[in-house]
């Protein structure tokens, strides 16, 4: 069992820029000789950065997927790797551009470009989260047992994560950003749809052609501004907070102890480096960096300095979207990997109806869930316990047996994923009761909350453990 | 140096006190009442082990994530130099579990259930057991007839369980571990031997099993050694071939078996795909790893 190093990237296709990153993933068995095995990801190492190109747009609404597509090729050439040598990673369209129209061609395009087990993933809550990995606010919220809040402020959008002691405890996104309005030429270029309701909160009409005056856009951004804190729960919540809500993300419930904050995204750069002209980036950006600075967010929270700041994002795609499963798991059968199967979390009770071993429930709950999604596959996620009895155990695994296989389809994978340590011994017991035609996985140490896909990879570390990739949205 | 002087002064001056009858405890002891109905906390479970001792913690929220990192004795805080009559108490406590996992026998209730017959090793009773660790390698006379009277010989996989150091690991941890075990075992078409219970074994009494019966590979269950965090630690050790005077390093061992370590059901799943492998390899212990390597 030797250490197992996997070569990852990270494609991030932001409203305002695009990046690539590449990097190496080492996994070890990190238990002694004398126990079971527990394998987990030991060191990162960063192998090329691209370097930081505005998204190619045909206009403000479409992504020019040729051109992206192209930047991409180029990066890997750059880099000297070839799709081939890919074994996982994440192509992520953030912000504002995964609204734009031809996001999921995009990503479908580029995902194919981009090795066998590169997973398309979008989805605000999501990306705050990868952000948060990617600035270092998790893992110093880890290391000092801290909750860091971290504010990843980009061009169209503003992602939130909160970690307390290295979990997320929260997390959302903002239409707020840098980009959201833009200048050429002393005049106003572009104004989004949250900008221009952020502009007449106030009792202003920004349009397309006026002259951009430093003031009003200043005006704008103390909106933003205020917004932000209001977020972090240090003003009272307005409704244009809730306005200004990037559609598919939760509002992000602010932790009621904040030990410290973060800022990563571009906007970051600009926190420090106050003066210059402020339209020096045809944008609101350095204006909106400076106010933060001064907002009460800066004078409420020790602020952390974040290990990435623009790249936070693509260096989190890059290293923090895999992860692996528990150590003792159950597969059988050449099935992987497989991509997109949409997850069936159960909830307590009715993980205890399961245990229960009565079928019935499940198998409904399963037949809706499938027609529902309008799939033929699927996974079961369910919480499991900590230690449970192996009479117990067999009755949740005759239930998951009997209700799994009369709700699928013939030949369709048993897939099964838990949080606590059983994989194996559920899997073993499946495994005895399914059809020679069945193949049945079983891991455990994974969570997945209601809504998600799951990406299973090849398995690693001679069987011992397979690569986990939970997304919030599968575009493709 | 200390003044004799001075040790002599300070006595006098308590003397005195005591004899004027101050500083003595004038309240008197409130004796609980016999038809008290309020329950005792237990001082050894969970929720009692999480709470922090220390008065006034400068950062009670970060001590208490320190605690669900650790089952050591931190975050007690002190009385003087020693410990608080809690943290005595409990420790005293634990210190009863772990002797009481080493002294006590596994109940034959237990066994019953799982329909283990019992045999015994060499060693007449605990204190034997515990000084003449020879005889806790090799098996009774009475023990030898049973075995070979009720078991099959020639298995590929002979399962057994021993108190060890731990009767009470054997208890926690075997009727859960043992049928997932041989399900995971016979679902494959390994021929498991009729498994027994050796009391006052350790693990060198695995070799005279192995021996006696010609097992290609065998497993004894046996409680380890109590600690002061848990009494309930199981250890599995495997060997291919098993001989009395073998070296050690053949044996595959795996260890921290109970609720808080490797589950029992998931460590039964583990333990029948690792003897799977050891019986396929036809080697254990560093030999399997070499093989792995290779």
């Amino acid at each position: 069992m030797h250490r197992n190093i996997i070569t990852s990237v990270g494609i991030d296709i932001g409203t305002s820029t695009t990046q690539v990153v590449f990097a190496n993933l080492a996994l070890d068995n990190t238990s002694g000789y004398f126990a079971v095995p527990h394998v987990k990801f030991v060191g990162k190492t960063v192998l090329y950065k691209s370097p930081i190109r505005f998204t190619p747009l045909k206009n403000h609404l479409v992504l020019d997927d040729e051109a992206i597509r192209r930047m991409v090729l180029s990066e890997y050439e750059s880099a000297g790797m070839s799709p081939r040598d890919i074994d996982t990673g994440a192509v992520i369209i953030t912000g504002e551009s995964a609204r734009k129209e031809n996001a999921a061609r995009l990503l479908e395009s580029l995902s194919d470009l981009a090795g066998e087990f590169v997973v398309s993933t979008a989805g605000p809550d999501l990306e705050a989260v990868i952000a948060g990995k990617g600035s270092g606010a998790q893992r110093i919220s880890e290391e000092r047992g801290i909750c860091v809040v971290n504010f990843d402020i980009g061009g169209g959008t503003t992602n939130i994560a909160a970690f307390d002691d290295g979990e997320t405890i929260a997390k959302g996104c903002l239409d707020i950003g840098g980009r959201l309005i833009r200048i050429e030429d002393g005049g106003i270029a572009y104004v989004s749809g949250s900008a221009r309701r952020m502009a007449s909160s106030i009792g202003l009409a920004l349009e397309v052609g006026d002259p951009a005056s430093a003031d009003a856009l200043r005006a704008v951004c103390g909106v933003m501004t205020g917004l932000l804190e209001q977020a972090a729960g240090i003003s009272e919540a307005t409704a244009l907070l809730d306005e200004t809500r990037t559609p598919g993300s939760t509002p992000f419930a602010a932790p009621e102890r904040i030990d410290a904050i973060c800022f990563s995204g571009g906007v970051a750069d600009c926190l420090a480096s106050a003066g210059g002209p402020p339209f020096r980036y045809g944008d609101v950006g350095p204006i909106l960096g400076e106010l933060i600075a001064g907002s009460g967010l800066c004078r409420s929270f020790k602020r952390i300095t974040p290990e990435e700041t623009i790249r936070a994002t693509v260096v989190g795609a890059g290293s923090y979207t895999t992860t692996v499963s528990g150590s003792t798991i159950s597969h059988g059968g050449g099935i992987l990997p497989i991509k997109n199967i949409p997850a069936l979390k159960l909830e307590r009770a009715e993980q205890e109806i399961c245990f229960g071993g009565c079928p019935e429930y499940l198998r409904e709950r399963m037949e809706w869930f499938l027609r529902q999604n309008d799939e033929n596959t699927m996974l079961l996620a369910i919480e499991g316990e900590i230690s449970p009895s192996y009479s117990r155990l067999k009755s949740l695994a005759s239930c998951v047996y009997s209700a799994m296989s009369s709700a699928l389809p013939e030949g369709a994978p048993l897939l099964i994923a838990l949080e606590r340590d059983m994989a194996k011994a559920l899997g073993q017991l499946v495994e005895r009761m399914a059809s020679p035609g069945r193949a049945v996985i079983c891991v455990d140490s994974v969570h997945i909350e209601p809504g998600d896909y799951v990406d299973l990879g090849h398995p690693l570390m001679g069987g011992l453990v397979i690569p986990v990739v939970v997304k919030t949205l599968a575009i493709g | 140096m200390i003044d004799a002087a001075l040790i002599e002064q300070i006595a006098n001056a308590v003397l005195a006190e005591i004899r004027s009858g101050e500083g003595v405890s004038s309240v008197p002891c409130e004796r609980p009442r016999s038809d008290d109905t309020e329950t005792l906390e237990d001082i050894t479970g969970e929720e009692c082990r999480r709470r922090i001792l220390i008065e006034e913690a400068c950062d009670a929220h970060a001590l208490t994530r320190m605690k669900t990192r650790t089952n050591a004795r931190i975050g007690v805080g002190r009385a003087g130099p020693r410990y608080k009559t809690r943290t005595l108490l409990t420790l005293r406590a634990d210190h009863a579990a772990a002797r009481d996992a080493v002294f006590m026998d596994v109940d034959q209730g237990i066994l019953d259930d799982m329909g283990l017959f019992a045999v015994e090793s060499r060693c007449a009773d605990k204190n034997e057991f515990l000084t003449r660790p020879d005889l806790g390698r090799k098996l009774s006379e009475s023990a030898v007839h049973d075995i070979r009277a009720r078991c099959g010989a020639n298995p590929d996989v002979q399962i057994f369980a021993a108190d060890g150091l731990s009767s009470t690991a054997i208890s926690a941890n075997l009727p859960d571990l043992l049928p997932c075990l041989t399900d995971g075992l016979k679902d494959k078409g390994v021929a498991v031997g009729t498994p027994f219970f050796v009391r006052n074994g350790r693990v060198g009494i695995m070799d005279c099993v192995s021996e006696l019966l010609g097992a290609k590979v065998t497993c004894v269950l046996l409680g380890e050694r109590p600690g002061l965090a848990t009494a309930e630690s199981m250890s599995a050790y495997i060997a291919y071939n098993a001989r009395v005077g073998m070296p050690e390093s053949e044996r595959t061992v795996v260890s921290n078996i109970h609720r808080g370590g490797t589950p029992p059901v998931e460590a039964g799943a583990y333990l029948a795909e690792a003897l799977r492998k050891i019986l396929k390899a036809k080697a254990s212990g560093v030999n399997l790893r070499k093989e792995w390597e290779a």
